[in-house]
């Protein structure tokens, strides 16, 4: 479809370039079609020409190029009033729909141009702050504190990427927050500074757990049979002949047995909780409910767990017969680190077995922090067991312990099994098992030891603001430094703070007076020196990254910006000391050093500062978040499951981009990149290892490219049904780059089908009947059909059903309707397609639009101002690079930072 | 742009500042009495809350032909039936210049097109709480206060923004994000001592001092474009400034005590709305402030009545199945359920004079977005009778009336004499009692 390099960005019939070649500087205008312009004249003349002006709109004079934002303003006054129904009015004579239709899809993309068109910034890029994500970074290069950022703007609102200039605000709210944000990190660092030489390790034996999970239980067993003797004394009394009347009474109100006994005191004869050595206070309801709950379910499961071997040298992980309850029942097993460790890089490792008992879906781990508050969250990692409990695995997992994370539940680090925190589900698993072996689910995970360390920070690892401040004490026990050795020292961390860029004249005056006055009003050398450096991480030159132009003429960044911008780009961190030292010597201006910075960038693992942000933004996963999945309807995609699917489509990336394979790779291949819970959620085998990696497909998947991945679809859908809708617009505007225009305001929606049980297709259908809806959706929904093999959750299905919700929100099963699932669909104006298979070919080949899309979603993020029409040689450029070399990923990246915009201010 | 000369008075001026007599000739006694109470005809109020996507077209507007007082209340807005003869609905009002379905806040308050600056991807403008704050606040610890429901705000309907509020320059202004930063922004107790008080607030200036010729010396190098966006940079360090200064009035004037417990951290949804409303009240009622906003979550109320469907998915009712359309008008419930509420604690509680803050409050509260993605009748209830309204009414206005037409009624109302605000043709004097 999109064979035309314009087709993208005009509507072929309405709008046409004004200018086929132009430069830059000229824009493109947009040309009303004649036909169309016929039709407005036939309908609407009548009312809205020179003699009648209704409303005081004409159409005769509106404008042939849309180039000024008036222009377009009247232009979409006659759009809203077509896609309203206001006009043609329902007594005229109306157009004829696929006229209409025709008219619409043109005029809301010709607009759409329009607009572009209008806001180009012909490559202006305004002053870039750094964004949230970047200024976190920023804080961990430069002072190697890992800090919590979250509060401040995400900066990712408004449809643009988060590194565009112009949507990066600043505000005094924001300037206060960077303020303390600044002082935070700061602390952080010297606080790693004076533990940088601590060593600490610590063992805990999981057996140790066993001790208080046996005694602790036996004194909530104890309640349970003295609770269950005084309901016995009660009920016994309220069923005495004598009592009959009383009772009777009493039921009026006390419908339950529960509120009966409740009412003990007024059954002459009832026992009071105190005969079975409860207090006084106690509450009459929660004895009465104490036996029935699933408090004594557990005990048949710990018996079990008693009768296991092992229990000498480990202790095993349990399922939750309630949520967080028996609190000693071993669902997970704690390691805490001790209040007095320092903060700063830990390993903490686990060594563990399955047991014979765990089948395939069992054998994962989950690693977590914080296990009583944090039950319901998703854990920090999950890991696949292959390890035996004759041959257990010890799993390494990272850990940064930070000032904020001290306290709390933050020191309390934790395993258990995978899926034991859901609520949800644990519980009805539990109970499942409960009904059948009247036990409980079987013992899946053993654990040998926990154990937690701490190493040492070797000295050429020292951050390099920290570095900048040697020879200065950073703690109030040494000697304050001469105004001298403070100045050289605050002159280095400028320079490292800004990026290479050395401190302005009078920066350092201005810095040393900072520090001086805090002084002079009492305070101590250490808050002094934190205060002024905050003033450092709060400057302009830090929070935003200049490139001053000050004759207004364009010019070729100096090698210390193209430094910035490439580090900005590739990490989203700043430039390294490498980095800085070619920039130095401006070497990084020779083509063939910049080229084998990129390839380094790119191999390094702080690359994950540009695939997480740049391909989340560009598929917009955030929709990911957007709602909340139906575990009840689809216990497979839990937490783990969602983040390890979000995980393939930037591990794909990553992949690529490592292996420079063909960006095509996305539309259609053969293999995926996935991890053990991703392999076992698409039932493929992988091994061992909890990485993501290569796994070839079998012959007939449908996985394999973005389509076949789960976050994909699930992100088409709502966490319920699919949503071929959802789908088929993001298929338009990543795949094909042949954005349908945004949601129109003010079509008039269909409800004549609320309430009705019909297929997804026949409501769809309904699409078909009003121009105002088919002039986008006769493009869209095909392709939703042909993906309707996937549920929401990112699995294959051969049927779908609907279920209507009665008026009380309870599924009304009458009402239920099951279909199987058509994919086949026509493209409009395009190919017919058989089944999803068929339709993937047909969108594999198209590969020129794809890449157009994904050379434009670069541009802006690299350059940090949106890719506008007088970008068009560049896409081009980028693009054609890209496919002497076989579309290959970092082709694209080495082609945009070769071009003469990725060098311009 | 950015001249040194108010900045160097400023500072000048500022050390004087501390002499409490000085502050008498500033206003203070004014400030002061309304704070304590005594004697003080009530100010005027105005808040403006929004909730981002929509309503239930079918069941929350009153029949457009039952005008006046005598209508019948429609289901969605039930729950504010005792409150009937004390809100007017709006109806017909348009934003002409949004296009954009998913932006019920973003221009709600504005009234500015988003393509209106050539060269430029996003273009906003004043909002009306902003206009009313340089008139009401003056003697208030805080001009105005813009609450927001953080990161809920992205999966409400609002649209770009981080609150309903935009600064004179059409920039986004943030504000408390949940009802415990909102409690601590106005109550918090600060125990210093005045005098090491004061030398802070010297030490803050000569920090600010700094930032400010950082950015000086900076501005002089760059283009055009960039110097633009660093005048935000300089913006921020006046507004820090221009609170200090009303910080340095209020030195040593204790931190009126919070009418209500701090709340609990985490709140979600429907239990947040009603704390914010309550903080809301409690503002006005210890006059911290004269103008508030808040940009209300609709996904976590959602969430909060135990609802799975996204919100937008909800505002979408009409197209699909019926149970979305039932989520809906559970969400107009619950939204009418609160406001009636808010109105209660505005009627319950008592100026000096005997009289309510309702008398002297004015509550807009609506959306840009109708339903789904319509954009024109926008929904909008006034109440209160802080602005000289005409209550009780089912308001339907001529065809095209610019909703800023609406909030130029307001701010005449509370005696403003802006003469426009964003595309507004005058005011709606049928609006007017």
């Amino acid at each position: 479809m999109p064979s035309l390099p314009m087709r993208s960005f005009f509507a072929a019939l309405f709008f046409v370039l004004a200018a086929c070649a132009y430069s830059a500087q000229e824009t493109p205008k947009a040309v009303v079609n004649p036909m169309h312009r016929a039709v407005l004249k036939t309908h609407c003349q009548g009312c809205h020409g020179e003699q009648k002006q209704k409303g005081k709109f004409r159409v005769d004079d509106l404008p042939e190029f849309i180039d000024s934002v008036q222009g377009a303003q009247r232009w979409q006054k006659v759009l809203n009033a077509m896609n309203s129904g206001e006009m043609p009015p329902d007594e005229e004579k109306q157009i004829e729909s696929r006229v209409k239709a025709d008219i619409l899809e043109d005029l809301a993309n010709g607009i759409v141009s329009a607009r572009r068109s209008l806001s180009d910034q012909h490559g202006v890029i305004a002053l870039r702050r750094l964004n949230r994500r970047e200024y976190g970074n920023t804080l961990r290069e430069l002072l190697g504190a890992k800090i919590d950022v979250s509060e401040l703007p995400s900066d990712t609102r408004g449809g643009g990427f988060d590194t565009v200039g112009a949507s990066l605000f600043m505000s005094g709210n924001q300037f206060e927050q960077y303020e303390a944000l600044g002082r935070e990190a700061l602390e952080e660092a010297f606080a790693l500074q004076a533990a940088a030489k601590v060593e600490k390790k610590l063992r805990f034996e999981a057996e140790k757990t066993l001790d208080s999970f046996a005694k602790i239980n036996e004194g909530a067993y104890d309640r349970v049979r003295r609770a269950s003797l005084w309901i016995k004394g009660v009920d016994e009394a309220a069923a005495r002949p004598e009592n009959a009347t009383i009772v009777e009474e009493l039921r009026k109100t006390e419908k339950t047995d529960t509120f009966l006994r409740n009412a003990w005191r007024k059954i002459p004869g009832a026992p009071a909780p105190e005969q079975f050595g409860f207090n006084n206070n106690v509450n009459p309801e929660v004895l009465s409910d104490m036996p029935s709950q699933i408090k004594t379910q557990f005990m048949a499961y710990e018996r079990h767990y008693f009768e296991m071997t092992g229990l000498d040298t480990g202790a095993y992980l349990t399922i939750p017969a309630k949520p967080c309850f028996p609190p000693h029942a071993n669902t997970w097993i704690p390691l805490v680190i001790p209040s007095d460790w320092p903060i700063g890089d830990y390993i903490f490792r686990v060594r563990v077995g399955a047991t014979e008992q765990a089948t395939p879906e069992r054998r994962f781990l989950e690693f977590g922090k914080d296990p009583v508050t944090h039950k319901k969250t998703a854990s920090l990692s999950t890991h696949h067991i292959t390890g035996t409990m004759e041959a257990p695995q010890v799993i390494e997992i990272p850990y940064t312990l930070t000032s904020k994370l001290r306290e709390g539940g933050n020191r309390t680090l934790f395993v258990r099994e995978r899926g034991a925190g859901d609520v949800h589900n644990a519980v009805a698993r539990f109970q499942t098992a409960l009904s059948k072996n009247g036990i409980g689910p079987d013992l899946a995970l053993w654990v040998d030891w926990l154990e937690i360390e701490r190493k040492l920070t070797p000295e050429n690892e020292t951050p390099p603001g920290m570095r900048a401040l040697r020879g200065i004490p950073l703690e109030d026990n040494a000697p304050a430094p001469s105004q001298e050795a403070l100045g050289a020292a605050l002159e280095r961390f400028v320079w490292e703070a800004f990026r290479g860029v050395p401190a302005p004249k009078g920066t350092v005056d201005r810095l040393l007076n900072v520090y001086n006055a805090r002084i002079n009003s009492g305070a101590k050398h250490r808050a002094a020196l934190l205060e002024t450096l905050t003033s450092v991480l709060s400057a302009p030159r830090f929070l935003y990254r200049p490139e001053p132009e000050s004759n207004e003429e364009r010019r070729a960044l100096n090698a210390t910006e193209l430094a910035s911008r490439l580090s900005y780009f590739l990490w989203g961190a700043p430039p390294d000391a490498a980095l800085l030292a070619l920039a130095g010597g401006a070497d990084l201006l020779l083509p063939d050093v910049l080229h084998a910075q990129v390839d380094r960038l790119l191999n390094d693992p702080r690359a994950e500062g540009f695939v997480t942000p740049f391909t989340t933004q560009w598929l917009l996963l955030d929709r990911l978040d957007l709602f909340q999945f139906n575990l009840g309807r689809y216990p497979r995609f839990d937490d783990n499951t969602k983040e390890a699917a979000r995980n393939e489509v930037l591990e794909t990336f990553a992949y690529l981009l490592k292996n420079n394979a063909p960006m095509s790779d996305l539309l259609k291949t053969d293999y995926v990149i996935i991890n053990p819970v991703l392999a076992h959620y698409y039932g493929l085998e992988i091994g061992q290892g909890d990485e993501y990696r290569k796994v070839v497909l079998p012959a007939g998947s449908p996985r394999g490219g973005l389509l076949g991945m789960a976050a994909i679809m699930a992100m088409g859908s709502n966490g319920e049904h699919s949503n071929p809708v959802e789908r088929g617009v993001w298929v338009l505007r990543k795949l094909l780059n042949d954005p349908p225009p945004p949601a129109p305001a003010n079509v008039p929606e269909i409800s004549r089908l609320a309430g009705k049980v019909l297929t997804t297709r026949e409501r769809l259908q309904a699409h078909q009947e009003d121009p105002q809806c088919s002039s986008c959706h006769r493009k869209i929904d095909p392709i939703g059909f042909g993906l309707e093999n996937f549920d929401a959750v990112g699995q294959w299905r051969t049927a779908d059903s609907y279920t209507a919700l009665d008026s009380a929100g309870k599924p009304d099963l009458k009402s239920k309707k099951t279909w199987s699932i058509e994919a086949a669909a026509i493209f409009y104006k395009g190919p017919a397609f058989q089944d999803y298979q068929a339709m993937r070919d047909i969108l594999a080949v198209r590969t020129e639009g794809f890449a157009r899309g994904f050379s434009a979603a670069l541009i802006e993020y690299a350059l940090g101002r949106p890719c506008g029409f007088s970008d068009e040689n560049l896409v081009e450029d980028v693009v054609s690079q890209a496919k002497e070399k076989g579309l290959a990923a970092r082709e694209f990246i080495h082609a945009l930072v070769r071009s003469k915009e990725f060098h311009s201010k | 742009m950015n001249t040194p000369l108010p900045r160097r008075h400023f500072l000048q001026t500022s050390t004087a500042l501390i002499a409490l007599p000085f502050l008498e000739s500033l206003g203070f006694r004014k400030f002061a009495s309304a704070a304590t109470g005594a004697n003080a005809r009530p100010p005027k109020r105005l808040l403006f809350i929004g909730f981002g996507w929509g309503v239930t077209e079918e069941s929350w507007f009153p029949n457009v032909t039952q005008k006046g007082a005598d209508y019948v209340l429609p289901a969605g807005l039930q729950p504010l039936e005792r409150h009937k003869a004390d809100f007017t609905v709006v109806q017909g009002l348009v934003n002409k210049y949004n296009t954009n379905g998913h932006y019920g806040s973003t221009f709600w308050l504005t009234g500015a097109n988003e393509f209106g600056e050539p060269g430029q991807s996003f273009h906003n403008s004043v909002s009306v709480d902003q206009v009313a704050a340089e008139h009401l606040s003056n003697d208030t610890r805080f001009d105005s206060i813009s609450l927001d429901c953080g990161a809920a705000a992205g999966s409400s309907g609002h649209g770009p923004g981080l609150s309903l509020s935009w600064n004179g320059r059409g920039k986004p202004i943030g504000g408390p994000r949940n009802p415990l930063e909102a409690f601590h922004r106005l109550f918090a107790k600060d125990t210093t001592p005045i005098e090491q008080q004061k030398v802070m607030l010297s030490q803050r200036r000569s920090v600010l001092d700094n930032a400010m010729e950082e950015a000086r010396d900076l501005q002089r190098g760059l283009g055009k474009t960039d110097k633009a966006k660093l005048d935000e940079y300089f913006q921020g360090i006046r507004a820090i400034e221009t609170r200090l200064s009303r910080d340095e009035k209020w030195l040593g004037v204790p931190r009126i005590e919070a009418p209500l417990l701090e709340p609990k951290p985490g709140l979600a949804g429907y239990e947040e709305i009603k704390l914010m409303y309550d903080i809301m009240v409690a503002a006005l009622q210890t006059d911290c402030t004269r103008v508030l906003t808040y940009r209300q979550p609709v996904s976590t109320l959602l969430t909060s009545l135990d609802i799975k469907l996204d919100s937008h998915t909800m505002s979408h009712y009409h197209t699909g199945r019926g149970e979305k359309e039932e989520v809906s008008k559970r969400r107009d419930l619950s939204q009418s359920e609160l406001l009636a509420r808010l109105f209660d604690k505005l009627k319950s509680t008592k100026e000096a004079d005997g009289t309510s803050l309702f008398d002297h409050t004015t509550v807009a509260y609506g959306s840009n977005i109708r339903t789904g993605h319509t954009l024109d009748n926008c929904p909008t209830i006034l109440a209160g009778r802080g602005a000289g309204l005409k209550l009780g009414q089912n308001h339907v206005v001529t065809k095209d009336t610019p909703l800023c037409n609406a909030w130029l009624t307001l701010l005449q109302g509370v005696g403003s004499n802006a003469e426009r605000h964003g595309d507004s043709t005058g005011v709606i004097k049928e609006l007017l009692a």
